[in-house]
């Protein structure tokens, strides 16, 4: 992912990041943000990552975009006096420290779609990659993970998104329709 | 006299109330060639990928959770093109939220089958021991009766009961057939949505005894009024008429 394709998609991504956290119109923060999603989504997809590039694609730019849209639907829009947020510049030296430091850190790091790398990462890791497909029979990785391996966390997540769909469900229905 | 045949017709179908009815607020459906035609494309296209994503998630990248959401995606994109009543109407409520609570409980019954035949919790293993059959179809059960069904359900679920108040819809209609409180209930609409306009101006309709809880949300309906929304779709509620009048 290396090039021009990438560094575009860098900026793209990054200046998107940066517009949605200045930007004052919230209809507009919604937009911009559906854009960061789709890079996302891209990037995603250039590091060899299919499956969550579908997920951020259809949930972080499609679902998320839409849902957030009818959220504002039911609010007020106030007319912003000016376009960008004034930054707090306490707040933005403290994020730039920890940024340099992340960064930092991730210089030291290994490099991105390094074919060794997955492979040199001793236990589990080689384990799935060399005895998913015979214990699972599934030749999807991610799958035999998500829904064998770990057949149990999965469980719980869907039980989460369950929970919490039906709450939300309780919830604003409750706020349209009581009497009190 | 007009506002009466418009509610009864709501009884009947609720269609034409929701979208025909100025009184809907600001948020009319508004139909648009473009984005119907669109949209009768994409759909089934977009509708296939996402059963394709769950069911052949097992040997290639996808899986429940992308296919679910696909799906659901889908959902969304034709309630947005043609109108969200009309999508209610053949994706009920209860159909929704079975999904949701069906997949839970599918993902639940293939986890603790293995547990009944004196294994532990989702061994997959333990259906090939006692039935023949490969782990991969345990898997596969998880994935495709188990997770797609709930995010579709919550995602769709999610979806509508947010549009309800946007797109005023069967439950009021439902709720005055029924002969329950029209007038409380829809002022109490008034203190949550932007819609409230169109509620207010609706209930106003219904008789004399919704003056004062007009009057006495006042403020707040001034408040929507003046927000910049009102101004920019001043115009859909008389497309909108036209619209479900056409489609029915």
């Amino acid at each position: 992912m290396s090039g021009l394709f990438g560094a575009a998609l860098s900026v793209f991504v990054l200046v998107t990041a940066v517009t949605t956290a200045l930007l004052r119109d919230v209809l507009a923060v919604v937009v911009v943000f559906a854009g960061y999603s789709l890079g996302m989504a891209l990037f995603y997809a250039f590091l060899l990552a299919p499956d969550v590039a579908m997920t951020e694609a259809a949930i972080g730019a499609g679902v998320t975009t839409l849902l957030l849209l009818l959220t504002l639907a039911k609010t007020v829009r106030t007319d912003p006096d000016r376009w960008l947020e004034r930054p707090n510049l306490p707040a933005v030296a403290v994020f730039g420290t920890l940024l340099v430091v992340l960064v930092a850190t991730l210089l030291d790091g290994p490099v991105v779609g390094d074919p060794g790398l997955a492979w040199d990462n001793p236990g589990v890791t080689q384990y799935y990659i060399e005895q998913a497909y015979e214990d699972t029979g599934v030749e999807n990785t991610v799958t035999a993970v998500l829904a064998g391996y770990r057949g149990f966390d999965t469980f719980g997540e869907a039980v989460v998104v369950f929970a919490a769909g039906i709450a939300s469900l309780i919830v604003l229905r409750q706020v349209r329709f009581t009497d009190e | 006299m007009s506002n009466e045949s418009q509610r009864d017709t709501g009884r009947d179908g609720p269609t034409r109330t929701d979208d025909s009815s100025p009184g809907s607020g600001e948020w009319t459906y508004v139909e648009s060639q473009i984005i119907m035609t669109t949209v009768r494309i994409v759909a089934p296209f977009s509708l296939t990928y996402g059963l394709f994503l769950t069911f052949h998630g097992a040997d290639s990248p996808g899986g429940g959770f992308q296919g679910g959401a696909i799906i659901a995606a889908t959902v969304l994109m034709i309630a947005f093109a043609f109108g969200v009543a009309p999508t209610r109407e053949w994706l009920r409520n209860r159909t929704v939220v079975a999904l949701a609570a069906g997949g839970t409980a599918a993902f639940a019954l293939v986890g603790l089958l293995p547990v009944a035949l004196g294994d532990s919790f989702l061994a997959h293993e333990q259906f090939e021991k006692t039935f023949g059959i490969k782990p991969k179809w345990g898997l596969e059960a998880v994935e495709i009766a188990g997770v797609a069904p709930i995010v579709a359900g919550v995602l769709v679920g999610l979806f509508f009961v947010l549009a309800a108040g946007l797109f005023r819809r069967d439950e009021t209609s439902r709720r005055l057939a029924d002969g329950g409180s029209p007038t409380r209930r829809r002022t109490r609409l008034t203190d949550t949505g932007p819609s409230t306009d169109g509620e207010s101006a609706d209930s106003s309709k219904s008789g004399d005894g919704d003056r004062g809880d007009e009057a006495a949300t006042g403020d707040s309906t001034g408040t929507w009024g003046d927000s910049p929304g009102a101004g920019d779709t001043a115009e859909t509620p008389d497309e909108g008429s036209s619209a479900g009048g056409d489609r029915e």
